[in-house]
């Protein structure tokens, strides 16, 4: 009854969840392909998003000590540093590999998606060993717990996020017309999940990764 | 303030009979304790062994001016050992330490000792004890020195005396389960008794080699023992007047005097500690439970 | 014979509602603070919080317990007494107390406040029942997990109190509310802190291939690649005895009582309670969800079917615990 039950109890449409996962990681890769310039610019709004939506959590984050939480994907070539405590949640993509963190989450990017958007339980992905937690242990449970005290439907925080690239300001709008393009493409394939915008997506980012920045 | 006294709690471990009635023969002769605990508190299966025996040593230790309570187990479940505590509390000219709630509702109304299995955390507790009749309360062992104060400084005008362990592995768990039987592949029933191989616990180690803990039967103790010689002043003034020794293999009447001349005031505590921690060797010694920290760490200049 | 009620946990509002659509018949949860025995960091409720929780429950038809289940700080019992009165004004259906002083000044204070016992209490046999039952009132007993069913059965026809079991999730070997294992390695304790095996004295260590897990200054289990993990708490950790590595105490393994549902009825106990207050709502809603399925079954064919629940649970494997006596 496992997966598909998890699923069914978060409200989580069998189609959404890969859907959700692809896109995540192309927005991860996007964010990375186009450098911090730009893609800070958009990991600030995600956060300003998720404290906006999910109060409750955002004010637990930030009433821990600062300190990093490294959320490593392994089969992501880029990880996501979580700084957290006063302040609040702050988003900015890393190199996994070099990053140093006071803790770091480390499983594949799917799992890592379901334990944030809370459609699995962490404890039950630990005592399966699809997860692997380092450094410091309360942290990381902290976290967990904040998360999955929210209902977080990734898709709409990163629509929210991603929004029109007009919003964000002079420096971002002097990118090329093809980022502003692969954004649109990202809300749309949220919009209309179909497998052709996917792929064509897929290969808009691509080419985006393979500018120079 | 009333005069210090010291406490030799219930044995914890099956000791041979032989061994049993040869150590409190030597206490009674020899150990400047005022007080002794009798009865088996962790394991009802080896009650019988020893019940019969019990009102010689009672009369012994009693002949040798020592007061004698005895103290009902810490986990009864069944209605045999249930019974077995009602015929505990029928015995006469002797007092009681209780050690479970049950205990507790029998004791109501009738002077009794509270003993360290019983949970008193603070001082509403301690109160609530006292209307029912506890005269004294033997302090769980975890409780910080904080703790101790708030619930000595409640205890003195109601009467109740505070009772501190100050030497001897400390209780850390008690379960239906036996782990001495378990370690040797058998179950509780049908254990062949196999927890009188190990006088002091069973040793347990971590994966590392590092000593840890000792298992008693149903009953989970520190590796360390605890020694708080050196905190016998400190204790005294919060208002703790009785220090409880827990029986072990290594001399007792030896340990029951060194903590009587810390009390006499003709040895420090820093030396008695010392030579507790020579008596105990590798095992090691601790006092980090009532310094709020870890209960097996010790904070001191004597070397664990 | 009434049914036989679902008590389910939550850790936040999330996993209440969680609990609530799944079928639970009450829930219950802690404030945020040191005074419920799940103090773990981000979990628990905020007065408000509560406030919404009992709303949303009462709403649906649903029960809400407040756990106030660890004992108070000798000194400072403020907070406790604090969390009874607030229990207590937001309408809570009953409050799971552990602590002797505590349930004499709920009793006075609220007379009419419904007390259950934890069983942090630890009150393992029909004399120490009898004894909350008379001088405070207490309703309803949380039985350790130490007990067999036959000895259920016995407290539960003798003493006339409702009995409360637990049936799945994490399972302590030790007689609850009488166990020190977790702060003398880290010294913070179930009964003082509210927390056993605290997180933040928690390390993972990876060696090689094989992960290690530390509890303060011990190494308290070591896991080969692929093999599965469990709580790192102290008593599910593997330790050397007799020259041997083994799981001493208990194995990683969570506790399922489902099969013995005609039992429990049987024996007389009117709730079955389900572990796990700081899982998250994913395994809540798995759990309440099966076993919400399992109990209705179980009311129109008297038979217990049990569900697959393997991938939320400790070490994947479960066991029936103390209530088969084999287990001792």
């Amino acid at each position: 009854m496992s997966t598909h039950s998890h699923d069914e109890a978060a409200g989580t449409s069998r189609i959404g969840r890969p859907l959700e996962t692809t896109v995540a990681a192309l927005a991860l890769r996007l964010a990375r392909a186009v450098g911090p310039r730009l893609g800070n610019p958009v990991l600030d709004r995600l956060s300003q998003v998720f404290a906006r939506r999910h109060p409750r959590a955002a004010e637990a984050l930030a009433e821990l000590p600062a300190s990093t939480v490294l959320v490593d994907p392994v089969d992501l070539p880029s990880g996501l540093l979580l700084r957290l405590g006063p302040g609040g949640l702050r988003l900015r993509l890393c190199d996994a590999v070099d990053a140093s963190a006071d803790a770091v989450v480390r499983g594949r990017f799917g799992a890592l998606l379901d334990l944030a958007a809370g459609r699995i339980d962490g404890d039950a992905l630990f005592f399966r060993r699809d997860l692997t937690i380092a450094g410091d242990t309360a942290l990381v449970v902290a976290l967990r717990n904040a998360l999955d005290g929210e209902d977080i439907d990734l898709l709409i925080e990163i629509d929210a996020a991603a929004g029109p690239i007009g919003r964000f300001g002079p420096e971002a709008r002097r990118h090329a017309a093809r980022l502003a393009e692969t954004l649109g493409g990202l809300r749309s394939a949220l919009l209309r999940p179909e497998a052709r915008r996917l792929d064509a997506l897929e290969r808009r980012v691509a080419r985006v990764e393979s500018r120079e920045p | 303030m009333s005069a210090p006294q010291l406490t030799l709690g219930p044995l914890l471990f099956n000791w041979p009979l032989a061994a049993w009635r040869d150590f409190y023969a030597r206490i009674a002769d020899e150990a400047p304790v005022d007080t002794v605990h009798l009865g088996e508190i962790v394991c009802s299966k080896r009650a019988p062994f020893f019940a019969d025996h019990l009102p010689d040593v009672i009369e012994r230790l009693t002949a040798a001016g020592k007061r004698v309570l005895l103290s009902t187990p810490i986990l009864v479940t069944t209605d045999k050992e249930r019974a077995a505590v009602r015929d505990l509390l029928a015995m006469e000219g002797v007092a009681f330490e209780a050690n479970d709630t049950g205990a507790l509702l029998h004791l109501a109304g009738r002077p009794h000792a509270v003993g360290p299995y019983v949970n008193v955390y603070n001082e509403g507790t301690l109160a609530w004890l006292a209307a029912r009749g506890a005269t004294s309360v033997t302090l769980p062992a975890e409780l910080p020195e904080s703790s101790v104060r708030a619930i000595a400084a409640a205890a003195a005008p109601l009467g109740v005396a505070v009772e501190v362990q100050v030497f001897g592995r400390i209780p850390l768990a008690i379960s239906a389960r036996c782990y001495h039987a378990r370690s040797h592949g058998l179950h509780k029933d049908g254990c062949q008794f196999v927890c009188g191989e190990d006088a002091d616990g069973l040793p347990v180690d971590t994966l590392d080699g590092e000593p840890f803990l000792a298992v008693n039967g149903l009953q989970t103790l520190s590796r360390r023992y605890l020694t708080l010689a050196g905190r016998l002043d400190a204790l005294r003034s919060l208002g703790v007047s009785r220090f409880r020794l827990s029986p072990h293999t290594v001399n007792m009447v030896e340990v029951a005097r060194l903590f009587r001349a810390v009390l006499d005031g003709t040895l420090s505590g820093a030396d008695a500690d010392a030579r507790v921690a020579e008596r105990v060797g590798e095992a090691g010694i601790t006092n980090g439970f009532l310094l709020d920290r870890p209960g097996a760490d010790w904070v001191g200049t004597v070397h664990p | 014979m009434a049914h036989f009620e679902l008590i389910c946990p939550a850790g936040t509002p999330a996993a209440l509602r969680a609990a609530v659509d799944a079928g639970a018949d009450a829930v219950y949860c802690g404030f945020r603070d040191a005074t419920n025995a799940r103090n773990f960091p981000g979990l628990n409720f905020s007065v408000r919080e509560m406030a919404e929780g009992i709303a949303y429950a009462h709403g649906r038809g649903c029960k809400l317990f407040i756990a106030i289940n660890t004992y108070p700080t000798a000194g400072s019992p403020g907070p406790w007494h604090q969390a009874v009165d607030q229990a207590a004004s937001l309408g809570a259906d009953a409050v799971i107390l552990a602590d002797f002083g505590l349930l004499d000044y709920a009793a006075r204070r609220h007379p009419r406040l419904k007390l259950h016992l934890s069983v942090q209490a630890s009150a393992a046999n029909a004399d120490a029942v009898t004894l909350y039952r008379d001088v405070f009132g207490v309703r309803r007993v949380v039985l350790p997990r130490v007990l067999t069913v036959p000895d259920i059965a016995r407290l539960t026809a003798e003493t006339g109190v409702e009995t409360e079991v637990f049936v799945f999730g994490g399972l302590c070997p030790m007689a609850e509310g009488r166990c020190s294992l977790s702060s003398y390695a880290t010294g913070q304790s179930p009964n003082r802190q509210g927390v056993c095996s605290p997180a933040s004295h928690v390390r993972y260590e990876p060696r090689g291939a094989t992960l290690v897990s530390r509890l303060g200054d011990f190494t308290i289990n070591r896991f080969e690649d692929g093999e599965a993990a469990g709580y790192p708490t102290l008593c599910k950790g593997r330790f050397v005895a007799r020259g041997q590595a083994s799981y001493l105490f208990e194995e990683p393994t969570s506790l399922n009582a489902i099969a013995l549902l005609p039992e429990l009825k049987a024996a007389g106990v009117r709730a079955l309670k389900i572990e796990g207050r700081q899982r998250g709502k994913a395994y809540i809603a798995a759990v309440v969800g099966a076993y919400r399925q399992a109990l209705d079954s179980f009311d129109r064919t008297g038979r217990a079917e049990v569900p697959q629940l393997a991938d939320v649970i400790e070490g994947r494997r479960d066991t029936t615990g103390a209530y088969t006596r084999g287990w001792r």
